[in-house]
C-alpha cells in the first residue's frame, strides 16, 4: 500500500477486513479467514519486544490463563489446548509469565536472541515455596 | 409496520419547512436523527407529526444536541441507509465538527439548513453565517430561494448524495423565516413519483452487512491524510456537478420545473449584474426589471449550488457583464465577502474586463428592499459608465449609521 | 432471541474465534485489549462497534489497517456512543421494512470509550443514549487519565494522582478532586444494567457483559483498566495491578439492575490495604512522603466508607 495514489483506494479511508464474506465470523477461527492486507492480523509487531516468552508445553496444564489475559490475541490456544504464542503479534509484555500458575512455570521471558531449544533445555525446575 | 401514503393537492401552501418535512416524508428516510432549533424546528416538527400519525416508516430519533443529531446521522449512514436531518445557526455551529467526519467518510447524509444569523448578539433571523460557516466542510450545498425551491433540492440533494460516484453529503439551504416561515403555493409531487424519482437506496460499504465487516473513521497522518483529502475534493470538482446538472435534467422532465446550477435572470443582453443567493434573488430579479424600464441592463444571477462551487458556469453567466455586484450575507469579519472572492477568483484569469464590487447585507434578518436594490444597480450603471469603479469595493448597505465602506 | 454463548470455564471459553486482532499499536501490557477480548468473546452475535477518539481508536484503526473483525466506527472523541445509537436506529428501520441483508441475525451494538470521552466530553451524548433506550452497551475503558494524549487529568482521575495537568509538586500532591462516581449516574437514568468490571474477574465480567446483552434497552459498564504507562508500573504487572484494584476495594465489582436493585458481584477474600494499591503505581508515589501520609489514610476510610455504602444498598433491596 506505501505508494498508493489518492485515486487508488476506497473513499472515505474505509478499511475491509476480510477479502471475501464470511458467513459466522465468530464461528471461523483465524487460520480460515480471508484477511484482507488491512487487518492487522497480517501486520508485525515482533520488532518492539526486547524480551520474548518461551513455552514450555512439558509443565503447562492448559489453564488458559495466558490466553484470557494475553492483551495481544498472541496465545495460540485450539481445541482448549495452548499450542503456543504468535510471535508476530506478541508484544513481548510479559503478562502471560505472570500469569502462569504451574511450577515451574510453562512460559518464561528470554532475551529476543535467546535460543529456544536451549532456554527448554536449561528450563529451571520447581520451586520449593518459601513460606 | 404499514405506513400511510398522503393525498396532496397538486398546489399546496407550504412554508419552506413544512416543504422540507414533506420532502423528507416522501423520500421514505430510514433514519432522521435530529434536534430542534429555530427557524428550522418546524422541519422536525412537521416530521414528528407525519411519524404520529402513521405517514413514516423510518426511526426517529429525537437527541440531546445538534452535535449528536449529527453524531446519529453518521452512525445511521455508516449503517446503510437514507438519513437527513435539519438545523439552523447554532445548531449548525455546533455541528460543524461532524459535518467534516460526514464528509470525509462519504457519507450521503442530507442536511436542511434553515440558514440563520450566528451570534454574539443572539439572533434568530435569517442571513447567510452558517451556510458559509460550513463552505469548507466538503458538503455539497443547495440554495432554495422559496418553498417551492426547498421542496425540491430535497429530492434533488438524497439523488446526488447518495450515488455511488458521489456518495457525498449534501445540504438545503433556505432563509430563515423569508422562507422558512413564509407560505407560499408549492406544486407538489405525489407519493410514489417523489419517491420514484429518489429511487431506493442502495447500499454502500454498509456496517449492517454482517458478513463484510468495514471499518470507518479511521486515523491517517501525514502519511496517508492528504491523499485521502485530495480524494474528496477530487470527487466534488469532478463528479458532482454533473450528477447534479442530470437530476435537474431529470427534474425537468418530471415536473417541467428547472433548475440550474447557476440561475441566471436577464442576463443575455446585460451591462449590469447583481450575483446572490436565497430569497434575495427574488427582489433583485424584481428591482432588475424595473432598472430595465429605466434604461439600465439590469440583470441577476442566482448561485443554486454554492459548493462545489460553479467556477466556469459563472465565468460563463457573467462574461458580457460590464459591472457586477457580488451580494453576501455574512459579516466576512475581516476580509472581502466569500461570494466577492469566489466570484474574482472565477473572473481573474478570464478576458472579462469586468467591475466587480462587493456589498454585505441582510446581516440579521434585515430587510433587503427594493430601494438598496436599486441604489446598488444604479452604482454599477455608474461603474459602466465611467469606466472604473466609482465606489469602495465593500460597502455595508442598510446598516444605520455613518456609511460604512472599505477596500 | 440468539442463545446465550456457552461459557463454562476458560477451557471453554478458549475456544473462541476472537474478533480483535493482534498487532494492533496499544502499548504491551494494555488493559484495554484485554477487555475488549473478554468483551466480544463473551458473544458469538454479530458485532456493530465503535470506539470514542483515544488510545483504543488510535491503535486499532491506523490507516492502512484495522484490527477489528466486526463492523466499527469511530467519529469523534465525545459521540461513539452516539455512533452506535445512529447505528441501532437504522438496524431497526431496516428490520422494520425488511431490508437487511441477513435479516436472522441479532447484531449487538457497543460503545467503547475512554474514561475522558465518557466521564468528561462525552458525558452529554452518554446521557442521551441512556435516556433514549437505546438497544447498546457503553463501555467505560476506565484509566482514570487522558492516557492517549500523555497523561492528563479527567473527572476520573482519582484525589492524590499525579498527572501532568493535576502535577505532583513542591507544593501540590497533585490531582485535588474525587473521582465522578459514573456508574451510579448512569444507573440514575433508569437503564436496565450498569456494572463495574474487571479484566482480571473475566467470569464475572463475561456474565455481565451477557446480561448486558440479553436486556432491552442501554446498559452502561465502567472496566477499570490498568495503564501501565501513566499509572507507572511494569507491563508484566497489569492483572497484579487490576487485582490490587480489586482486592483494595477502590474498584469494587457491583450491578445496578434498572437503576436500583444493586448487587456486589465479589468479595475479596482477603481485602488489601489501599495502601499497597497505591504503593504499586508511580502516579502515587509522592503520596509517601511524610507530608501527604494523612492522603492514604483518607484514601483508605473513603474506600471503607464506598464499601460500606455499597453493602447497604444491596441489603437494603429498595
Amino acid at each position: 500500500m506505501a505508494n498508493t495514489g489518492w485515486d487508488e483506494f476506497e473513499i472515505g479511508a474505509m478499511l475491509r477486513t476480510f477479502n471475501e464474506p464470511i458467513e459466522n465470523i465468530a464461528g471461523t477461527l483465524q487460520e480460515d479467514r480471508p484477511y484482507s492486507e488491512n487487518s492487522s492480523f497480517r501486520a508485525s509487531v515482533a520488532d518492539w519486544r526486547i524480551e520474548k516468552p518461551v513455552f514450555n508445553k512439558d509443565y503447562c496444564i492448559d489453564c488458559q490463563f495466558c490466553w484470557i489475559y494475553c492483551p495481544d490475541v498472541s496465545i495460540i490456544s485450539r481445541d482448549k489446548k495452548m499450542i503456543g504464542v504468535d510471535m508476530d503479534h506478541c508484544k513481548g509484555c510479559g503478562i502471560c509469565v505472570e500469569v502462569c500458575p504451574t511450577n515451574p512455570k510453562s512460559l518464561l521471558m528470554f532475551e529476543e536472541k535467546a535460543d529456544e531449544e536451549q532456554a527448554i533445555a536449561n528450563w529451571p525446575t520447581k520451586e520449593e515455596k518459601e513460606k | 409496520m404499514a405506513f400511510d401514503k398522503m393525498e396532496l393537492r397538486d398546489v399546496e401552501v407550504w412554508d419552506g419547512n413544512f416543504a422540507a418535512a414533506q420532502a423528507m416524508r416522501q423520500c421514505q428516510i430510514d433514519v432522521v436523527s435530529a434536534y430542534p432549533i429555530t427557524p428550522s424546528t418546524p422541519i422536525v416538527e412537521g416530521y414528528a407529526k407525519f411519524l404520529a400519525d402513521g405517514y413514516v416508516e423510518g426511526e426517529f430519533v429525537m437527541v440531546e444536541s445538534e452535535h449528536a443529531a449529527m453524531s446519529g446521522c453518521i452512525g445511521a449512514a455508516a449503517a446503510g441507509g437514507r438519513v437527513a436531518t435539519a438545523t439552523s445557526s447554532q445548531g449548525f455551529a455546533l455541528m460543524v465538527e461532524t459535518l467534516y467526519q460526514a464528509s470525509g467518510m462519504r457519507l450521503p447524509i442530507v442536511l436542511n439548513v434553515v440558514n440563520r444569523a450566528l451570534a454574539a448578539p443572539l439572533n434568530v433571523n435569517g442571513d447567510h453565517s452558517d451556510m458559509y460557516l460550513g463552505r469548507d466542510s466538503g458538503w455539497i450545498q443547495f440554495d432554495a430561494y422559496c418553498p417551492q425551491d426547498a421542496y425540491d433540492l430535497n429530492f434533488i440533494a438524497f439523488k446526488v448524495a447518495e450515488d455511488h460516484d458521489v456518495r457525498l453529503p449534501a445540504m438545503v439551504h433556505q432563509d430563515g423565516f423569508m422562507t422558512s416561515h413564509t407560505a407560499q403555493g408549492v406544486h407538489t409531487l405525489d407519493d410514489d413519483t417523489a419517491y420514484g424519482f429518489v429511487g431506493d437506496f442502495k447500499p454502500m460499504n454498509d456496517m449492517l452487512d454482517f458478513e463484510n465487516p468495514v471499518t470507518h473513521g479511521v486515523q491517517t497522518e501525514e502519511d496517508w491524510h492528504f491523499e485521502h483529502k485530495a480524494r474528496q475534493h477530487n470527487d466534488l470538482m469532478t463528479k458532482v456537478l454533473p450528477k447534479i446538472q442530470n437530476a435537474f435534467d431529470e427534474f425537468e422532465k418530471l415536473t417541467g420545473r428547472k433548475y440550474n446550477i447557476v440561475e441566471k435572470y436577464d442576463l443575455d443582453d446585460a451591462d449590469v449584474a447583481v450575483v446572490c443567493m436565497g430569497t434575495s434573488v427574488e427582489t433583485a430579479r424584481e428591482v432588475a426589471l424595473e432598472m430595465r424600464e429605466k434604461g439600465i441592463k439590469a440583470g441577476v444571477v442566482g448561485i443554486r449550488v454554492v459548493r462545489p462551487f460553479p467556477f466556469f458556469e459563472i465565468q460563463e453567466a457573467l462574461k458580457d457583464i460590464k459591472a457586477i455586484a457580488a451580494l453576501d450575507r455574512s459579516s466576512p469579519n475581516g476580509a472581502p465577502g466569500m461570494l466577492f472572492n469566489e466570484l474574482a477568483g472565477a473572473l481573474f484569469n478570464t478576458d472579462t474586463k469586468a467591475m466587480l464590487s462587493g456589498y454585505v447585507y441582510g446581516l440579521g434578518g434585515r430587510d433587503l428592499t427594493k430601494k438598496h436594490l436599486t441604489e446598488l444597480f444604479t452604482e454599477l450603471q455608474a461603474n459602466v459608465d465611467a469606466g472604473k469603479i466609482t465606489t469602495p469595493l465593500q460597502q455595508f448597505i442598510g446598516v444605520r449609521g455613518p456609511k460604512l465602506a472599505f477596500l | 432471541m440468539s442463545e446465550m454463548k456457552k461459557i463454562k470455564n476458560l477451557k471453554e471459553f478458549s475456544t473462541s474465534a476472537d474478533r480483535f486482532e493482534g498487532a494492533n499499536l496499544l502499548c504491551p501490557g494494555c488493559a484495554h485489549s484485554i477487555i475488549v477480548r473478554e468483551v466480544l468473546n463473551a458473544t458469538n452475535d454479530d458485532l456493530v462497534l465503535s470506539a470514542s477518539t483515544g488510545c483504543l481508536e488510535v491503535c486499532t484503526a491506523v490507516y492502512p489497517y484495522t484490527s477489528w473483525d466486526a463492523s466499527w466506527i469511530h467519529i469523534g472523541f465525545e459521540n461513539g456512543s452516539t455512533a452506535v445509537a445512529g447505528a441501532e436506529a437504522m438496524y431497526k428501520a431496516l428490520k422494520r421494512k425488511g431490508r437487511l441483508k441477513q435479516p436472522d441475525r441479532n447484531p449487538k451494538f457497543i460503545s467503547f470509550a475512554g474514561d475522558g470521552a465518557s466521564y468528561d466530553i462525552g458525558f452529554q451524548w452518554i446521557s442521551g443514549c441512556m435516556e433514549r433506550g437505546h438497544n447498546m452497551m457503553h463501555i467505560v475503558l476506565d484509566n482514570e487519565v487522558y492516557a492517549n494524549t500523555g497523561g492528563q487529568r479527567s473527572s476520573s482521575t482519582p484525589i492524590g494522582a499525579s498527572a501532568t495537568t493535576s502535577p505532583a509538586g513542591r507544593v501540590s500532591y497533585g490531582e485535588k478532586k474525587n473521582k465522578k462516581d459514573m456508574v451510579a449516574i448512569m444507573a440514575a437514568h433508569g437503564i436496565p444494567y450498569a456494572a463495574q468490571v474487571a479484566p482480571n474477574k473475566w467470569k464475572d465480567m463475561v456474565k455481565k457483559i451477557q446480561h448486558g446483552m440479553a436486556v432491552d434497552g442501554p446498559v452502561f459498564i465502567n472496566a477499570v483498566s490498568p495503564c501501565t504507562t501513566e499509572w507507572k508500573f511494569d507491563p508484566k504487572d497489569t492483572m497484579m495491578l487490576a487485582d490490587l484494584a480489586t482486592d483494595s476495594l477502590v474498584f469494587p465489582l457491583y450491578e445496578i439492575i434498572d437503576g436500583h436493585e444493586l448487587n456486589i458481584t465479589y468479595r475479596p477474600k482477603n481485602v488489601i490495604p489501599v495502601e499497597e494499591y497505591l504503593a504499586a503505581q508511580g502516579r502515587f508515589k509522592h503520596l509517601f512522603k511524610d507530608e501527604y501520609k494523612h492522603l492514604i489514610k483518607e484514601w483508605q476510610e473513603r474506600v471503607d466508607a464506598n464499601w460500606e455504602y455499597l453493602n447497604r444498598r444491596e441489603e437494603a433491596r429498595v
